[in-house]
């Protein structure tokens, strides 16, 4: 700069001084002046030259002194321009949040950079007026923003700040909050405002969803208490929160119980064992689930099943329990009456079975000392042929009377004792036995046999239960035969799948099974007017395939004969 | 034929019958009865204090029975000793019971020998001689 003021006033100077010297050149030869004065002149000249040269050196030096003091300035005043709008980026972009301005008069809106990054547009999609972020807005935000906008630009309002939805360059839109402030002229007229809008997609996002998950709290059934971790004051920490299921279950709305201990739920039938579980699981931060007694408002007492879970906050540090309550107590007076009843059903169990052997015992002995005195009779020689008959009659009545009770303990015997003992047993050996024992009945009416039991021959039962089931099957066949015709009975076993399947089937009269089905295996049922006939063989055969694990079906028609089915698991 | 046998119930028919089914099958030349567990235990009790004393080589016993029944009886025998006092004494449980139990129950004393179901018969006495003849 120095060198630039000396450098003007050295040319200045150099080119008057020339300027001068042709001037005199030129006025010498038509003025005819004299060499001394034309000297004269020339050293004037040049005096004056050099004194304005001076002056205009101190006018340059002063005027550049000056220049400089105001382009300091300027500068000084640029950089803080770029600082502060640098800071205003870098605060936009920490805080992600979208500028806009928007001059009121001619409206034009400009946004800065957050309008790219944040939701996707493309510099010169960006539009430059209000109307481009009006459409931007969702249809169903747009009414209620614009009425709060316009009473804000008409400064019925101090502040204006509003969340809605705004439409991304890809069609999707964010929920934003979007703050603005005006600028007024010298009249308080609005000219600009200024905006800042935050995308809050995910808080508002996660507030739906924990709304959606408060409603599992606010609307289940079950009761629903939260207390805080603090045990100083009681041993149950203090409840913080109960919802509306709770209030219904106890009686007590929430202001009621905030701030105490869930202890004032337990009475004097509380369960003290469950409530020191409770506790010991509350010390050592375990879950906990217990069934007790407790007390509504009212006094009145209820069944309460809950349970205590301890909740940890993102830290991982014990914060909350959680406890979940339900009143149980409909289920457990029915589980009481349950319980009632087995044990009353137990007992006269064992009455009645301590009674059917009393009795049967007591019934034995006489019966026993009567059939015990008509074999010594029938030693003896009667003359009296009357006394004989009566002695005969007697006999007779006497065995089927043991017969009866002997048949009666034998259910006794099956019905109280399940576990049975069980064999390998050969289904043909069993026949054989059963045969030799009613050879009389067989001779007497010779029936056609069909016996096919290639297929199985051992069967792991008890072998008396199933000489005696075969026993009766036989001998109902042969009592229940039709005198019109030759018996026939057909018995078969073949195994199927896992099942041994066995099968009698006579040509006998049959039973009417339409109106017997539910009687035909039922204790002292009988079908038929036959003297020998108790009602008691086929409930007899039914105890026994029964408490062998098999069962036992019938099929009949009257007049054309019966078929049993007996089904045994073959392992 | 054996010398004594003795036999145990409270039912006096039950015991009628006893003597005379053994009489006609010639099984003993002398009965002895009583009526209940304690006259029973009095009676070995007895006989344990003779010198040499001959007892009943068998006895049949019924189970139910008033002030001592069969099994209180069979218990005290065997605490008082005299299932070595008297080596050559067998007992028969003559009950009429059907509770299953009652018989697994007789395998507890080494003295029973057979359980049998009332009333005694002809038959009876003559498998038991059988048995006893085999034996010699």
């Amino acid at each position: 700069m120095k060198n630039n003021s000396n450098k003007i006033t050295l040319i200045y100077v150099l080119i008057l001084m020339f300027v001068a010297f042709v001037g005199h050149q030129f006025f010498l030869d038509y003025t005819k002046n004299t060499e001394s004065t034309s000297l004269y002149l020339y050293i004037k000249d040049f005096i004056f030259i050099l004194i304005s040269g001076i002056i205009l050196k101190f006018i340059l030096l002063h005027n550049e002194k000056n220049n400089k003091s105001v382009f300091e300035k300027l500068q000084i005043t640029n950089n803080e321009i770029l600082e502060s709008n640098e800071r205003y980026d870098i605060v936009a972009k920490a805080t992600s949040d979208t500028i806009w301005d928007w001059k009121i008069e001619d409206d034009s809106f400009l946004w800065n950079k957050g309008i790219q990054g944040v939701f996707g547009y493309k510099k010169e999609e960006v539009g430059k007026t209000s109307k481009w972020w009006f459409e931007r807005i969702h249809p169903e935000d747009s009414l209620k923003m614009s009425v709060k906008l316009y009473s804000f630009l008409e400064q019925k309002t101090e502040k204006w700040q509003d969340e809605y939805r705004f439409q991304c360059a890809d069609g999707s839109y964010k929920y934003v909050f979007d703050r603005g402030f005006l600028v007024k002229d010298k009249d308080g007229k609005p000219i600009r405002m200024i905006g800042a809008i935050q995308d809050v997609t995910k808080q508002k996002e996660e507030e739906q969803r924990l709304r959606l998950l408060e409603t599992v709290i606010t609307q289940t059934k079950d009761a629903v208490m939260i207390t805080d971790i603090d045990t100083s004051q009681n041993v149950i920490p203090n409840i913080i929160f109960v919802n509306s299921a709770f209030t219904d279950m106890t009686g007590y709305t929430a202001e009621e119980v905030i701030g105490k201990s869930p202890i004032m739920f337990i009475g004097a039938k509380s369960d003290m064992l469950e409530f020191d579980k409770l506790k010991t699981a509350i010390q050592e931060y375990r879950e906990c689930f217990v069934e007790t007694v407790n007390y509504k408002k009212n006094g009145e007492e209820f069944w309460n099943n809950f349970s205590m879970i301890p909740v940890t906050d993102k830290d991982g540090e014990h914060s909350h329990w959680i406890s979940i309550q339900r009143d149980v107590t409909e289920e457990k007076n029915k589980e009481k009456e349950r319980e009632q009843l087995i044990r009353e059903l137990t007992q006269n169990n064992k009455d009645l079975k301590q009674f059917s052997y009393i009795t049967s015992h007591n019934l034995r002995a006489p019966l026993s000392n009567l059939t015990g005195l008509l074999n010594l009779v029938e030693d003896m020689d009667i003359e009296d042929p009357e006394l004989k008959e009566i002695i005969s009659g007697f006999t007779k009545s006497t065995h089927l009377l043991n017969e009866t009770i002997n048949d009666l303990v034998k259910v006794v015997i099956i019905k109280d004792n399940p576990s049975i003992h069980k064999e390998k047993v050969l289904i043909k050996e069993i026949f054989e036995n059963v045969f030799n024992q009613l050879s009389f009945l067989i001779g007497l009416h010779k029936p056609i046999l069909k016996i096919d039991l290639e297929e199985v021959s051992i069967l792991n039962i008890n072998k008396s239960y199933l000489e005696s089931i075969f026993l009766n099957l036989l001998t109902n066949a042969i009592k229940y035969r039709s005198e019109n015709r030759q018996l026939k009975v057909n018995i078969s076993s073949k195994v199927e799948g896992d099942n041994l399947v066995l099968t009698f089937k006579d040509n006998g009269v049959g039973i009417d099974l339409v109106r017997n089905r539910d009687k035909i295996f039922g204790l002292y049922q009988r079908f038929h007017n036959h003297p020998d006939s108790k009602g008691l063989g086929l409930y007899l055969v039914k105890s026994q395939v029964e408490a062998m694990g098999g069962t036992i079906n019938v099929e009949s028609t009257v007049g054309k004969g019966t078929t049993f089915t007996i089904v045994f698991k073959n392992n | 034929m054996l010398e004594q046998i003795y036999c145990v119930d409270d039912d006096v028919i039950t015991l009628m019958l006893c003597k005379k089914v053994i009489q006609r099958a010639d099984f003993a030349k002398e009965i002895l009865t009583a009526t209940n567990g304690e006259e029973a235990i009095l009676f070995f009790k007895e006989l344990a204090k003779q010198p040499a004393p001959s007892y009943p080589s068998l006895t049949f016993l019924d189970l139910n029975m008033p002030i001592m029944n069969g099994w209180e009886f069979l218990d005290q025998y065997l605490k008082s000793g005299y299932n070595e006092t008297f080596p050559g004494a067998k007992f028969i449980v003559l009950s009429s019971t059907i509770d299953p139990q009652d018989v697994e129950k007789t395998k507890n004393y080494p003295m029973v020998v057979d359980f049998l179901s009332k009333p005694i018969t002809k038959e009876m006495i003559e498998e038991l001689k059988e048995k006893a003849h085999n034996k010699e």
